[in-house]
């Protein structure tokens, strides 16, 4: 998908180690929407139970399954990194990542015994930390780098880091180790999951999508080439610093906070210089996003003069809707276009469209139903009834994701059995 | 030989690569598929060659590609190239 450097479909993974990924995405979003329904405005507390079991269930659950499988996806064709064995690498990551992920969610809520944290850290830790260690071994090796190869590199680089502190983490949380440095390493491992990891490979991945899907100008060059790595580098230094000065966390968030401003305001300007201004839903989950992206951090520069509940939930919550939202509008791109173009270059006569596959009828709904559920969840702060809608809504989202994705998978083994090859007689 | 032109420097992806499948469908002995693109297309590129086509690929130095793909894939691309 997307090649412009020189590789091409062949070199991605089979169709289905990317679906499979989106799959267990979505069912985790039905699950994130589920624990809503339980815990409600519960989350909203930033130190309990309920409020890290809904992050990690997004975290780990939802966004590391999408970003795996647009990763596994991607790497070949827009990096020009070729993973060998794709579908053995994709079992070694996902199942023990899926077992892991429910253990460590079942460690925090029912059974805190030590063995539970332990295996469910082995799992995770194993299952991670391969993943991004393949991926960064073969991104090193790359000759020539791209805005988003190094992107890339500098996001995998901050999720090992962020895992290796959540393993530290972990054995504290378990008994397995005293926990003289537990606050500055959470502190470091949100740091690096949420900007490092979440937000620097989002950034890495727009500046070659958002100029190939909507025709826009491309992103500045002293944005592309350096972004990724200051803000990795600014979380490892201020990460280390926090060990000795907690006290500077305040300017480490300003300096995120105005890094991503700026990003999220070139992505916007981006959009609305686009050379054919006809917007589908994708174009407005891009925006949503990216809002969303501005208003998270400015409450994040805000918490440091006012520091109310109300303004670190809401600081969450349009973080969670920037990450989500791209999440969304990749997913409406990339899953149409794989199932048609897979069978297409099989040679499939009869290979559906892309609106046969996911009719954008069926996005602009999504879009909707995104939005409200974020209005919702903002609300529910001051008005907690709220959050049983929010949460009603996240489980059709994701639920109705599921199902596209199952029907996309129909779509496709159907055309293989029953489809007429074409032969274009050349 | 006639000339199918595609130009799609301002199409947004991934609609190229789809109505250049479309023309690759119909296109035959007398005709070739002249496209103008911002990129290089590397999978309809495969896509044509795994069927047998006649490819020639050229960019320009305005960094535009043009990409010409025959049926017959004894023709001499080079001949039809509008640079």
């Amino acid at each position: 998908m997307f090649s412009q450097q020189g590789l091409s479909l062949e070199q991605a993974p089979p169709i289905f180690v990317v679906l499979r990924f989106f799959f267990a995405g979505s069912l985790f979003g039905v699950m994130a929407g589920i624990a809503l329904l339980f815990y409600r405005e519960e989350i909203f507390d930033p130190s309990s139970v309920a409020a890290v079991t809904f992050t990690h269930i997004l975290t780990l659950g939802v966004m590391l399954s999408f970003m795996f499988g647009a990763l596994f996806q991607m790497l070949p064709v827009i990096a020009g990194v070729v993973l060998s064995t794709p579908v053995q690498k994709a079992n070694f990551v996902q199942y023990p990542m899926i077992v892991g992920t429910l253990m460590l969610l079942w460690a925090f809520n029912f059974d805190a015994q030590s063995w539970i944290y332990a295996v469910a850290a082995l799992l995770l830790g194993l299952s991670i930390l391969y993943a991004s260690g393949i991926m960064l071994q073969a991104l090193i090796k790359l000759p020539n780098h791209s805005a988003s190869s190094k992107g890339m590199t500098a996001a995998l680089a901050a999720l090992s880091i962020a895992v290796l502190l959540a393993l530290y983490l972990v054995l504290i949380r378990g008994g397995y180790l005293d926990g003289s440095h537990y606050l500055a390493a959470k502190e470091a491992h949100y740091s690096l999951a949420l900007f490092g990891w979440i937000g620097v490979l989002i950034i890495s991945i727009s500046f070659q999508v958002i100029e190939m899907f909507y025709v826009t100008p491309p992103y500045p060059p002293a944005a592309s080439r350096t972004l990724a790595f200051v803000i990795l580098g600014l979380l490892v230094l201020f990460g280390i610093l926090a060990f000795v000065y907690p006290q500077l966390r305040p300017l480490k968030e300003s300096l995120m906070a105005l890094l991503l401003i700026v990003y999220a305001l070139i992505t916007l300007r981006r959009l609305s210089q686009r050379k054919r201004p006809i917007t589908d839903a994708t174009v407005w989950f891009w925006r949503i996003g990216m809002g969303s992206l501005v208003l998270s951090m400015l409450m994040l520069v805000a918490r440091q003069f006012v520091s109310t509940e109300w303004i670190v939930g809401t600081s969450a919550i349009f973080y969670a809707a920037f990450a989500l939202s791209v999440v969304f509008a990749m997913f409406y791109k990339i899953v149409p276009f794989l199932t048609w173009f897979h069978l297409n270059s099989q040679g499939y006569f009869a290979a559906p469209m892309m609106h046969e596959v996911i009719h954008p009828k069926i996005a602009k709904r999504h879009l909707w139903i995104h939005l409200a559920t974020l209005v919702c969840l903002l609300l529910s702060q001051a008005f907690a009834p709220l959050t049983l809608v929010a949460a009603l809504l996240m489980i059709f989202s994701f639920g109705q994701m599921s199902y596209l994705i199952l029907h996309a998978r129909r779509v496709y083994i159907k055309t293989q059995k029953e489809g007429e090859r074409f032969d274009m007689g050349a | 030989m006639k000339k199918i032109l595609l130009d799609a420097r301002d199409l947004e992806h991934p609609k190229p690569l789809e109505r250049a499948i479309e023309i690759l469908r119909t296109l035959d002995e007398e005709s070739y598929l002249y496209m103008v693109h911002r990129k290089n297309p590397i999978p309809l590129i495969e896509l044509a060659k795994s069927q047998g086509f006649g490819v020639r690929t050229h960019e320009s130095n305005t960094n535009e590609w043009h990409i010409l793909i025959s049926k017959n894939s004894q023709i001499v691309l080079d001949e039809y190239l509008d640079v």
